[in-house]
């Protein structure tokens, strides 16, 4: 469904995307792991062109994109088929929870008002957040408000959802109801790409699992294949300073 | 003076005074209207680095805010006749530039100047609102003009509101200096009044009291403005 080829960047002297290929097939839940500074947060954004990259190709549902020269058009075709989850919410903080929700139904696709709401209060639903329709972000607590910003990106029925770190910013006790609404929607069989360190969701979650480090892909497949028989020196190097020493792989 | 104060042309001149308002106010109106969408834009420039922009925005700050504005006011007024001069000469039209009504000039000058002072405050308060909320606002597919109008400028708008009051209560204080340019406005109004019996210290409580209490209702209303605008802020204050 979504093929990304040879996706370059650099910022100033230093190559930090040194040419990734990724291939995401309807419904699968692609988990990307990996050091910080390795490049998985621009490699997020270059796809969502909040970054312009040097070089590449997305192929979405067999429409080539070019990522470097592509028109205004069809980065607008491509933002509304993808949607996007940040490490820091980026909530918008003069509207409320049903409005931040919405603002991307009625403004960026013209819906009429009635049916956005409609739609975003289901959303929010989803993300167990029935009773804060009218809430501002600066009244939710971190957990609530990244549940905000997964409903934001559910409501727009995207084609895929990238998430970036969506647990990292929050305090240990909160990043439990995130996650639980992750797992939720990636059963509806929501396609999903999702940076993270938590290794309990590469395992149970995704389908697949890659491991990239200094701008490349070093290694991919299963989540079995990468905790269990990691090929990579890289990989197992990484993966022993961040497991936790309880980590087990059950199949 | 040993007589006190004569009450009759105390209370005559502040209506005196008080016809000075509307040119005032119109001065003050033209430079924020010039000098808000200006100030923005150039704020803009300063903070993505759009770079030729970015040059002369900085520049022209530091010469607004390095000099005194009866200095700009000089230079403005002595000046422009000449140039207007000059261009009349070479194209033959039929005007003369030195019937050019002096609130021209005070339009050029304020509104230059509240443009520099307003391209510092609205440069601080886009700082405080995050790139991440125009980054998120693209990502749901807004444009970034409809980003700017419904996500970042109302919150920039009410982060920068304490300091446009301020710059518009300065403003118009700043007119009095209208005088120099011979403006019929609060100051001068009173003091030529003034002139003719040498009743200058009720002349001088009379402008006080005019500009005291347009401020003060100039104020008010940014205060009560401030108060709508602000509501989703009321947790966090
Ligand atoms: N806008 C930018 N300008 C300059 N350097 C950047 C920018 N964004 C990211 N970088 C650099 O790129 C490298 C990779 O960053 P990032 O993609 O955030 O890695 P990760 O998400 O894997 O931690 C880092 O060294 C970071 O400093
Ligand atoms: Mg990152």
């Amino acid at each position: 469904m979504l093929e990304i080829k040879n996706i370059q960047k650099s910022f100033g002297e230093s190559k930090i995307l040194k040419g990734v290929d990724i291939k995401i097939d309807k419904g699968d839940v692609v988990v990307i792991l990996g050091p910080s500074g390795s490049g998985k947060t621009t490699l997020l954004r270059c796809i969502n062109f909040l970054e312009k990259a040097d070089e590449g190709l997305a192929v979405f549902d067999g429409i080539d994109i070019n990522l470097k020269t592509a028109s205004k058009r069809q980065i607008h075709s491509i933002r509304q088929k993808t949607a996007f989850v940040f490490q820091n919410y980026n909530l918008f903080n003069n509207k409320t929870a049903l409005e931040n929700v919405t603002e991307g139904l009625i403004v960026g696709r013209k819906m009429p008002k009635e049916e956005a709401n409609e739609l975003g209060k289901k959303a929010l639903n989803k993300v167990g957040l029935s009773e804060k329709y009218n809430a501002y972000p600066s009244e939710l607590s971190g957990g609530q408000q990244q549940r905000v910003g997964i409903a934001r990106a559910v409501v727009i029925d995207p084609d895929i959802i990238l998430f970036d770190e969506p647990t990292s910013a929050l305090d240990p006790e909160l990043v439990g109801e995130v996650l639980t609404v992750m797992k939720n929607i990636a059963k509806e069989g929501t396609t999903m790409l999702v940076v993270t360190h938590e290794m309990s969701f590469a395992k149970d979650v995704a389908n697949r699992v890659i491991f990239m480090d200094e701008g490349i892909v070093i290694e991919e497949g299963s989540p079995k294949d990468i905790f269990v028989h990691p090929k990579e020196e890289r990989t197992r190097k990484f993966l022993k300073r961040v497991l936790p020493e309880d980590f087990t792989y059950y199949i | 003076m040993s007589e006190g104060l004569d009450y009759k042309f105390l209370i005559d001149t502040f209506f005196v005074a008080l016809s000075g308002v509307p040119i005032a106010l119109a001065i003050t109106i033209v430079a924020l209207m010039v000098a808000l969408p200006l100030g923005f834009i150039l704020a803009l420039s300063r903070i993505n680095r759009f770079l030729v922009l970015h040059r002369f925005a900085q520049i022209y700050v530091s010469f607004v805010r390095g000099t005194p504005i009866i200095v700009q006011i000089f230079i403005v007024y002595s000046s422009i006749p000449l140039l207007l001069d000059s261009i009349v000469t070479k194209y033959n039209f039929e005007m003369n530039v030195y019937d050019v009504n002096p609130i021209w000039y005070a339009f050029i000058v304020f509104s230059f100047n509240t443009t520099a002072i307003l391209i510092e405050v609205f440069r601080s308060a886009l700082n405080t609102v995050s790139k991440g909320q125009l980054e998120a606002a693209q990502s749901v597919g807004l444009t970034n003009v409809q980003a700017f109008r419904r996500i970042i400028i109302p919150q920039t708008l009410v982060v920068a509101l304490p300091n446009i009051c301020t710059v518009t209560v300065n403003l118009i204080k700043a007119t009095s200096l209208g005088y120099a340019l011979s403006l019929q406005e609060i100051t001068l109004r009173a003091k030529v009044a003034a002139n003719v019996g040498y009743n200058y210290v009720e002349a001088y409580i009379d402008i006080f009291l005019v500009y005291l209490i347009l401020c003060s209702l100039v104020e008010y209303i940014f205060k009560l403005y401030e108060k709508r605008l602000i509501k989703y802020k009321a947790v966090n204050a």
